[in-house]
């Protein structure tokens, strides 16, 4: 008998062997998931859901007249040793079944239980009044048990199904997947993903450009004509991201800081001084302040340059070809320089440990053109057309779920007064092989 | 003819023929392939799949797309009763072979043979898609980020 081999060479000729015990391992963990999940909600349909079913479906009406009220004490030891009582109001009925009276307490709604034994004392000036006569619904079964009320508590259902259901679902899709992949190659679970493989917990695939396995499809890049070219590119500002990222550290950090200074002042009018709490609070005071002053810097930068826009006159670009690129800058003021440049990115995302982490590197840039001493007046926006060539073979825009090559226009300004700005315009780049013959492309809107 | 890697131990061997000797192709070119299968021993073949695969590598987790499959378990069409097989396709007109600084992207043929023993044995044989040049980097133009 051959043991299993966990650790198999990658590429090459190999043999492999690991993939069995692995579809064991997979198939045994989100089975016991939705093993445990068809338990539980076994436990709950069998204690919640049914009983409430037969009340509302089984249990026979009656008239009865109630004798006596009193509270209905349960203790449960929970953990050992440590002993939770709760309350309910209950009254006693005497109702009559198949011909003869019966006398029973009902049984406690489950809205009225309570720890508290002076509200369930409260509670019970809720319940009808000695020698009153109510309805009831009695199980013809048993007919001890009888209850003054009928009805379903969704929102008790929800809450119950919930974790169950997450648990069922997560572990059922698991278990299909790992069932259909079993003792299958990569290839073959690669040309077999059907629904299952869709549902999986990690990244998906992005939509592709019909007929280029690989290239991420641009419709949402021409969906907005331009006001001078064919295409206004949608703007990626990085800068925007760690605006907002600002904005909630700051926003958090200050939260914090609140919490503390309002303990601190209390125990202040108290006439209590927490050394230890003050000095704490001062250094997060700084820290809290900077942030602030790093978030307001950041918006007035980033409000104060005005917006950037670029339009190009054909969309998707190809390698080889030439394209008319008209870049906008709004606001007002001086910009020391205004550069366009063309850029590829490479992004990969990896595991690192339980992190998911991202890198990315610029491999190829193109200066464009730099505008010097450009002036913004908020009367007539700053426009100037300028041509880009593709280069003959310049790799496409690629998109796989771990991995991307990228296209984009980059607008990097330098104001005379406030910090440098950069802002990003992706472009998609199809294959070579789809274009026609190296010819400038360059489409102008007839209505120029 | 093109060969796969050096032979290990006792393990099988294919070699590969592609139609084009350099291995390269040009998107939507026809791919055709040859191969044969040798030093199988006393093992026994239950299927033999055949794949044309572009896969990615480098510092992202890697990515598989399967443009052409097939999976053989005739076994008037298997080892032993045959130790060659063939087959071809059109390739597609993207992805192209890239060899990038943190990202790369190769074709490949592939070549698994399933044993009755259980294992299976892959051979693999790398292709080019395209010409395009290897990406350099930048200096100074590196980003990384924690999203999770």
């Amino acid at each position: 008998m051959r043991l299993p081999r966990f650790f198999e060479k990658k590429r090459g000729e190999r043999r492999t062997g690991s993939q069995v015990w692995a579809s064991v391992g997979e198939a045994a963990f989100y089975a016991t998931l939705l093993l445990a999940g068809l338990v539980f909600g076994g436990l709950l349909v069998s204690g919640v859901a049914v009983p409430e079913w037969r009340i509302n479906h089984d249990f026979l009406p009656a008239r009865g007249v109630v004798l006596g009220k009193g509270l209905q004490r349960r203790s449960v030891a929970d953990p050992p040793g440590v002993v939770h009582t709760t309350w309910a109001p209950i009254v006693r009925l005497r109702f009559p079944v198949e011909g003869a009276m019966r006398d029973v307490w009902s049984q406690p709604l489950t809205t009225a239980v309570t720890p508290d034994r002076e509200t369930a004392i409260a509670r019970l000036q809720s319940l009808p009044s000695i020698g009153a006569e109510t309805p009831c619904w009695y199980d013809p079964d048993a007919p001890e048990i009888v209850v003054l009320k009928r009805g379903y508590n969704w929102s008790m259902w929800l809450l119950t199904l919930l974790l169950p259901g997450a648990l069922v679902a997560f572990g059922g899709s698991g278990l299909l997947r790992a069932v259909r992949a079993w003792g299958k190659s990569e290839e073959h679970r690669a040309v077999a993903a059907g629904l299952p493989e869709k549902l999986a917990p990690m990244g998906q695939s992005p939509a592709e450009a019909p007929g280029f396995p690989g290239v991420p499809a641009c419709d949402n890049l021409v969906n907005s004509p331009g006001t001078i070219l064919s295409y206004r590119l949608p703007i990626e500002s990085p800068e925007s991201w760690a605006l907002l990222g600002f904005g909630l550290f700051a926003l958090v950090w200050n939260a914090v800081l609140v919490v503390l200074a309002v303990g601190a002042g209390l125990d202040l009018m108290g006439g209590r001084i927490d050394w230890l709490l003050f000095g704490l609070i001062v250094p997060f005071a700084m820290v809290g302040i900077g942030a602030v002053v790093l978030f307001i810097r950041g918006l007035v930068v980033a409000t104060s340059v005005g917006p950037t826009q670029v339009e190009v006159s054909d969309h998707p670009l190809h390698p080889g070809r030439a394209y008319e690129v008209l870049v906008a800058q709004g606001g007002s003021g001086m910009l020391r320089t205004l550069e366009l440049s063309f850029e590829v990115e490479e992004q990969a995302t990896f595991r690192q440990g339980t992190d998911t982490r991202t890198e990315r590197v610029v491999v190829w840039s193109q200066p464009i053109k730099q505008w010097r001493d450009v002036e913004l007046s908020p009367a007539s926006r700053f426009e100037a057309e300028t041509m880009v060539r593709l280069p003959d073979r310049a790799m496409h825009s690629f998109h796989s779920e771990h991995n991307v090559v990228s296209w984009r226009f980059v607008v990097r300004g330098e104001p005379d007064r406030w910090p440098p700005f950069c802002r990003v315009f992706p472009v998609v780049v199809f294959p070579a092989a789809s274009a026609s013959p190296a010819l400038p492309s360059v489409i102008r809107k007839a209505a120029r | 003819m093109t060969r796969g890697s050096d032979r290990v131990r006792s393990q099988p061997q294919v070699d590969v023929l592609f139609d084009h000797a350099d291995r390269r192709y040009q998107p939507r070119d026809h791919l055709a392939v040859r191969y044969e299968i040798s030093g199988l021993g006393q093992d026994q073949v239950r299927a033999v799949e055949h794949s044309v695969a572009w896969y990615t590598e480098g510092k992202g987790e890697e990515d598989l797309g399967v443009h052409h499959f097939q999976r053989i378990t005739d076994e008037a069409l298997i080892p032993p009763a045959t130790m060659v097989g063939s087959f071809a396709t059109d390739l597609p007109a993207s992805p192209l072979s890239y060899e990038g600084v943190i990202v790369k992207v190769r074709w490949c043929v592939r070549v698994r043979i399933f044993l009755a023993a259980g294992r299976d044995f892959v051979s693999e044989h790398v292709f080019d898609v395209g010409m395009i040049p290897p990406a350099q980097r930048l200096a100074g133009r590196t980003a990384a980020d924690a999203e999770a």
